[in-house]
């Protein structure tokens, strides 16, 4: 037993430090004062001075922060909904094929996404720009809010809708008081997955977005196909630093209620 | 339960969406894909796409994808049959996701400059007095970036699946006499393939559609179903053909997932209920 | 019956599709203040019974009436009537307090109100001191508890018990029993307790009602159910007993196999086959010349008060016997038995002339 897990701990320890010694990397390298990512000269805050007097790339992390949230809000708005009438549907083949259709854009890749939101927005004539960002990331948000609260609607026993209406409750209250109190655990696992969504996706913002508006993902993109900038570097010690706390806060999140619905990834 | 006022009421916009970003869009891409540049109704798409170019970019899209996924597979299983042996495996199973949610870009851009002519990597190989060799912009870097990301993606539900294994299966088995290795080979592997079917969708699926990574790290040597698709589409602007290579990528698609499906059934019976 | 029934059910069916009927016309009426027990097999419909009460199901066909008034369509938010339930249903996002203040507090009473009647209701379940716990910290027995709690809290005419004992284990379902049945009577409130547990039924109820297939096969109070089972079905459900084909030779005389025995049961057509029931309580161990039977002892086993004896008669049937005497396996021995200890049952008889025909024998040949 000794002897197998002294290789498995190499073996982990070894894919821990793969997987983050890029990011390390980065962040590392935001501190050099020398304009490349090898050779580290001195230590210097200027690249996040820089990031910081860079108003554009202001504007360009408010703007990713307000999609990221008010897609997650209206997603998970429209997603408990949403799994609320599949849970209650009656005819099991609309259910079942509810849920196949609710899942389309979880397996879809995001190139496709992407291209036929592209199509379906110059069609209907929505300006590519903020408001077509805005509804793609709600569009492909929506689905996962369902996976992470469907499983939790699943798991409460009907007798409790009984129960409460037996004590008198008439619907509304039966919603307010017993459903949504149960699954806000699911509720909350879903808004965060929808916001580390929209703050990750590159892909179809890439497609949808305009000459005007850009997200994070797409301003690094650009950057990063001009070269080697360390304001780059600046901004991922910035995020991995929020990415860290949004990740506490979901833990514990997760920790309060009950039973965890289990750690999400994204695709 | 509900009147159907009250039901229809709360569903209408979780049905607007199904309509207009779920089948729509998909209705659009196979309308686009009959169209050429100028308009006009034609088949030529598809015709175009049983030429050559797009028949060897389809096989070699699969052949990456597929090395991608093998490779992550080949990672990924020790490391989630390690995880579920650790003390703290939810934390440590956190720990692993914590990367796959830092900005796909920034970990992408990372190895531009792990890779770069004068990165680590080449300065390590400077010591074992190999030259500076071009790494980036190579199969090798295409396929080692997208391991990597990809790789919590092919570990979480191989670690699920292992993690719902009910621990007295393997006890029974090695009871009646089978060895870990036929414990492994009989019991705990055709236990979890519903785990590692899960994980081969979450990374081919992916891999047959990428173009950042492959603009980024491959320059343009790779060129992938993806990338043709945003070429179509953002630079040469011809909507249809990259409609018809889309079509088919969400053939492919369909496919894969027949293939990788699991029985409802199976996906409870993990031996533990 | 002067006072007008708190229900009564008035050919009341319930189908889920052609196929598949839950109810078949189903009529009964019961008192206020009682303890009745829907006692059957699963899938007998005594819950069905339990939720057309409640109000979770409407009825297929027939009426359904509460205090004379017609309830049909009334949802279950608006009766008076409140559920124990088999898994309790309790709320597992509110601690004790709230579960129990939950139906107080849809009626939108005042706090000081709800505070006083949900610490009365849990010190009426023994539950003093734990309305700040998560239902998460109960145990089985005290999550049964608060479930009670949470029904009598809000003074319901009718409280309904769905298999409540099912998930406690025997030492606790026996202690519960006790509880209950002193709980109804403290509160004098109508309880219908739903069960398939024969025990439970005969230890609690003021009346029974055995269900079987959709259908009431029969009513009446523990002692009558038991003591005289109106058919196959029923014998069999409530304790163990022995049951044989036996032929009606005249009055007081039945045939089993080939011996005629003495018994009370009268009014029968001569020569009428019938259904014989023999308690294995009331077969006596005997030397073979003293029986009535003789009978090989095939199996023995302890059962703590008492050995159960498998035997079997000459024709084949076999007689279980409860005996605090033992007996060698394998031996001849004899049973002997009372007249009383006969009972006879007609084949498809219904309840009503099962009724008629147990009252014209009098109270004095019934009187054990």
């Amino acid at each position: 037993m000794a002897r197998t897990s002294n290789t498995a701990k190499i073996y982990l320890a070894l894919i821990f430090i793969i997987l983050y010694a890029p990011i390390l990397y980065l962040i590392f390298y935001s501190f050099n004062s020398g304009g490349s990512m090898n050779n580290f000269e001195s230590f210097t805050w200027e690249h996040y001075a820089a990031v910081f007097s860079d108003t554009r790339l202001i504007m360009i992390l408010i703007n990713t922060v307000i999609v990221a949230l008010l897609s997650a809000l209206i997603a998970t708005i429209i997603g408990v909904f949403g799994s609320i009438g599949i849970v209650y549907m009656r005819n099991k083949s609309i259910r079942n094929s509810l849920l196949s259709l609710n899942n389309v854009l979880i397996v879809s890749p995001d190139v496709v996404i992407g291209a036929s939101f592209l199509i379906l927005f110059t069609m209907i004539g929505v300006k590519l720009g903020f408001a077509s960002v805005l509804i793609s990331h709600i569009a492909f948000s929506i689905p996962i809010v369902v996976l992470m609260v469907l499983p939790k609607l699943q798991e409460m026993n009907s007798s409790l809708i009984d129960a409460a209406a037996d004590l008198g409750a008439t619907k509304g209250e039966i919603l307010r008081r017993v459903i949504i109190p149960f699954i806000k655990p699911g509720i909350f696992a879903g808004f965060f997955m929808a916001l580390t969504y929209s703050l990750d996706d590159f892909a179809v913002t890439f497609f949808v977005t305009g000459n005007g508006f850009s997200t994070l993902s797409v301003e690094i993109y650009s950057m990063a196909r001009a070269g080697i900038t360390l304001t780059i570097n600046a901004l991922s010690g910035i995020i991995f630093i929020v990415t860290i706390l949004l990740v506490v806060g979901y833990y514990f999140i997760n920790q309060r209620g009950k039973n965890p619905v289990g750690m999400g990834v994204r695709k | 339960m509900q009147t159907k006022n009250t039901k229809t009421f709360y569903l209408i916009p979780y049905f607007a969406w199904i309509l207009l970003f779920v089948i729509a869009p998909i209705a659009l891409i196979a309308y686009y894909s009959l169209f050429d540049l100028s308009g006009n109704f034609t088949l030529d798409n598809y015709k175009n796409f049983f030429t050559s170019i797009y028949l060897k970019l389809t096989l070699s899209s699969f052949w990456y994808a597929f090395l991608i996924t093998f490779f992550s597979l080949i990672v990924a299983y020790p490391t989630a049959y390690l995880l579920t042996k650790t003390k703290h495996k939810q934390l440590w199973l956190l720990l692993i996701i914590i990367p796959s949610w830092i900005n796909l870009l920034l970990k992408t851009y990372a190895f531009i400059g792990i890779f770069g002519l004068y990165g680590p990597i080449n300065a390590f190989l400077n010591v074992f007095g190999f030259g500076e060799t071009q790494i980036l912009f190579t199969d090798f870097s295409f396929i080692f970036v997208s391991v990597y990301i990809f790789i919590p993606f092919m570990i979480l539900p191989i670690f699920n699946a292992l993690d719902k294994l009910n621990p007295s299966l393997i006890d029974a088995s090695r009871d009646l006499g089978a060895s870990s290795w036929t414990t492994f080979t009989k019991v705990i592997f055709p236990l979890t393939t519903n785990g590692v079917k899960a994980g081969i969708q979450a990374v081919f699926i992916p891999s047959l559609s990428l173009f950042m990574i492959t603009r980024l790290i491959a320059g343009n040597k790779v060129i992938t179903l993806g990338t043709a698709i945003e070429q179509q589409f953002l630079v040469t602007q011809n909507w249809g053909m990259g409609s018809t290579i889309a079509v088919f990528l969400i053939i492919f698609m369909v496919i894969v997932m027949i293939i990788t499906g699991q029985r409802e059934k199976g996906a409870t019976s993990n031996g533990k209920n | 019956m002067s006072e007008t029934p708190i229900i009564r059910f008035e050919n009341v069916t319930k189908y889920y599709d052609a196929e598949t009927t839950v109810l078949t016309d189903i009529n009964f009426e019961l008192e206020r203040g009682k303890f009745y027990t829907l006692l059957g097999p699963s899938g007998c419909g005594k819950t069905t019974i339990l939720r057309l009460i409640a109000g979770f199901m409407q009825p297929s066909g027939g009426n359904i009436y509460f205090n004379g008034k017609l309830i049909n369509n009334v949802p279950a938010n608006e009766r008076q009537v409140n559920t124990v339930f088999q898994d309790y249903a309790l709320f597992p996002h509110l601690n004790v307090f709230e579960n129990v203040a939950f139906g107080l507090r849809i009626k939108k009473l005042g706090k000081q109100e709800i505070q006083e009647k949900v610490l009365e209701a849990l010190k009426f379940v023994n539950l003093s001191g734990y309305e700040n716990r998560e239902i998460a910290e109960m145990s089985g027995g005290q999550r049964q508890r608060v479930a009670i709690a949470r029904a009598i809290v809000n003074d319901p005419e009718i409280i309904l018990l769905d298999e409540p004992l099912s998930a406690l284990d025997l030492k606790l379902r026996s202690e519960m029993q006790y509880e209950l049945r002193e709980l109804q009577q403290r509160l004098g409130k109508t309880f219908i307790f739903v069960t398939h547990d024969q025990e439970e039924a005969l230890a609690m109820s003021d009346e029974i009602f055995v269900l079987n297939a959709g259908n009431i096969e029969q009513s009446g109070t523990p002692m009558d159910i038991y003591d005289e089972p109106i058919n196959r079905f029923v014998a069999d459900f409530i304790g163990e007993s022995n049951i044989v084909s036996g032929t009606m030779v005249a009055d007081f005389r039945v045939r089993i196999g080939g011996k005629e025995f003495e018994c009370v049961d009268q009014g029968l057509n001569p020569n009428e086959n019938i259904d014989i029931v023999i308690r294995p309580e009331d077969l006596e161990i005997t030397t073979v010349e003293k029986g009535k039977m003789k009978v090989k002892v095939d199996t023995q086993l302890f059962r703590g008060v008492h050995y159960e004896l498998s035997t079997y008669d000459d024709e084949g049937n076999e007689w279980l016997v409860h005996s605090t005497k033992k007996a060698e396996v394998g031996a001849f021995i004899g049973l002997d038995f009372d007249p009383e200890a006969i009972h006879v049952m007609r084949l498809n008889e219904t309840e009503e002339e099962f009724d008629k025909r147990l009252e014209s024998y009098g109270e004095d040949a019934y009187a054990n």
